[in-house]
């Protein structure tokens, strides 16, 4: 049928001008009538990320409470601006995670030297400072950003109180990156106010092999982040937060195997079979991610032990 | 080609008589890569489809009007159109979703199985059957896309949809080394390749008699 049709070049010219003329306009609206959904659901992601890496909201949406001892997470929900114990509580909403990140996690940011500001203070803007930066990462900058996540409690806490008190804040989380073996990997690692045991990790934007690689997004694998420390024990069991290395180290197989029950071991998590590229791409990104931020972790871990005392 | 076909037709013949895989052995290279697990296997299928089918269906709508010697650039600006908005549209709506196939979503682009079916058969006839025929085209490959995830999936790992379905208690450990363990080739594209070859060998035996001599 077609092909008995034979066309002048004048018809040909005015038929692919006027498909790529169609074809773009349609992608331009769509790209363009899209936009504000997809920043919000790119905006909505990251908080539930966070909320995930500190265990205020498991894998499978349902709001948790940790018991930062024992490291078990109990199923809670969301009442009246907290988050209360109870077994039977159902899936969380997208009302409740949104409006539980609003209140609870705020950014920040921190200096070379450890000294904490708003994003008021620094005149930024947090959106356009999260897409500019994010190829680069933010460790790296002369402003960092690290997000506070405010204790589980109805009363309002003004940001000069949180910049005075650290040390009262229910965790940290710190924005990691870095390069897996396909794409580079973007996460979040929570630690808790003591600014070395880890809570939780989420790796939420990555391009590994799907059942290898890309297991690092997994529930399972990330559950064994809970109760690690990032500032790696001296053979002699100490920490030197000035000069020790920073970071989780994922080793090729077992701890158990490589490590023992050394102190290296409180600092390495298992890797995963058929995964050691994407494994080396991920302990380089805790280092290269966390290492910057060593002065603010030890003014945090200083403010600690004054209010201890 | 007999013009006259009953509708049902076009919608059975790719599905299994020319199975895009396992007749004209197309999208294989799609196939070895996202059949690891049985969840990716079947987004693959489905988004492959709806592809397959749209861009079908107006490939066939322009087929009196594109002149031939600009035709195969026609059918590959619609069927990347129609990818990135389908992109697009997940990105906005469905994020978890389109995360995890974001990088699935731009190969269906050069997936051959979409392009063989808009040159062979949907500019030659009607949009309905075109579609028909995209969208059973795109399922015949789903189809074996599963069969082949699940096998992997469960080989190895010992599990279907991410839930474990071979005991734990029946693995390996350090007392007891000779129990069960995951096959690590069935993780790797090569098993694949096994796989579908057998797949391929079953199809022409079952097949067989039904072809004309």
């Amino acid at each position: 049928m077609s092909a008995s049709k034979r066309s002048t070049d004048l018809q040909t010219i005015w038929f692919i001008t006027i498909l790529c003329l169609v074809c773009g306009f349609l992608l331009a609206v769509f790209a363009y009538g899209l936009q504000g959904p997809q920043a919000a659901a790119r905006e909505f992601d990251r908080s539930k990320q966070m909320l995930i890496a500190a265990q205020i909201l498991n894998d499978e949406e349902y709001f948790t409470l940790l018991d930062k001892k024992s490291g078990v997470a109990k199923r809670a929900a969301y009442r009246e601006g907290v988050l209360v114990g109870d077994e039977g509580a159902l899936k969380a909403t997208a009302d409740e995670i949104t409006e539980i990140s609003k209140k609870r996690i705020r950014p920040l940011l921190t200096d070379k030297e450890g000294n904490v500001y708003t994003l008021k203070e620094k005149g930024v803007d947090l959106s356009d400072y999260l897409e500019k930066n994010k190829k680069m990462g933010y460790a790296n900058l002369d402003f960092k950003l690290f997000y506070a996540i405010l204790p589980n409690s109805r009363e309002e806490i003004p940001e000069e109180a949180i910049l005075k008190d650290l040390s009262k804040m229910y965790a940290f989380v710190i924005p990691v990156s870095g390069f897996g073996l396909w794409a580079p990997i973007y996460g979040y690692i929570a630690l808790e106010s003591n600014v070395d045991t880890v809570i939780g990790t989420t790796w939420y934007e990555m391009g590994e092999t799907p059942g290898l690689g890309a297991n690092i997004t997994e529930a399972w694998w990330q559950n064994q982040f809970f109760g690690k420390v990032i500032f790696h024990e001296s053979s002699t069991g100490k920490v030197d937060f000035k000069n020790a290395d920073i970071g989780i180290v994922v080793v090729k197989g077992k701890v158990a195997d490589v490590y023992g029950s050394s102190p290296r071991s409180k600092s390495a998590v298992d890797g995963i079979s058929g995964a050691t590229l994407t494994g080396d791409g991920v302990t380089a990104a805790y280092h290269d991610s966390l290492t910057p931020y060593r002065n603010f972790f030890i003014k945090v871990s200083g403010e600690q032990k004054t209010t201890a005392e | 080609m007999n013009k006259k076909l009953p509708l049902s037709e076009y919608f059975l013949d790719p599905l299994w008589k020319n199975n895009q895989i396992l007749v004209a052995i197309l999208g294989i290279c799609s196939a070895l890569a996202v059949t690891t697990t049985l969840s990716t296997a079947i987004t693959m299928g489905i988004s492959v489809s709806l592809v397959t089918a749209f861009s079908c269906y107006f490939v066939s709508l322009l087929r009196k009007f594109t002149p031939d010697s600009v035709r195969m650039i026609t059918q590959l600006a619609v069927i990347s159109s129609f990818v990135i908005i389908v992109d697009q549209f997940l990105r906005a709506y469905f994020f978890t979703i389109s995360k995890t196939l974001s990088v699935f979503v731009g190969l269906i682009i050069t997936n051959c199985i979409v392009m063989g079916r808009t040159e062979s058969m949907a500019r030659n006839v009607p949009p309905i059957p075109a579609f028909l025929d995209g969208l059973s085209a795109g399922l015949g490959y789903g189809i074996v896309l599963v069969l082949v995830g699940a096998l992997r999936e469960f080989f190895g790992f010992g599990q279907l949809f991410n839930v474990q379905l071979i005991p734990n208690s029946w693995y390996a450990t350090a007392e007891h080394p000779q129990r069960f363990q995951n096959l690590g080739i069935m993780v790797l594209a090569p098993a694949a390749f096994f796989i579908i070859g057998i797949f391929i060998w079953i199809a022409n035996l079952i097949s067989k008699p039904e072809k004309p001599a």
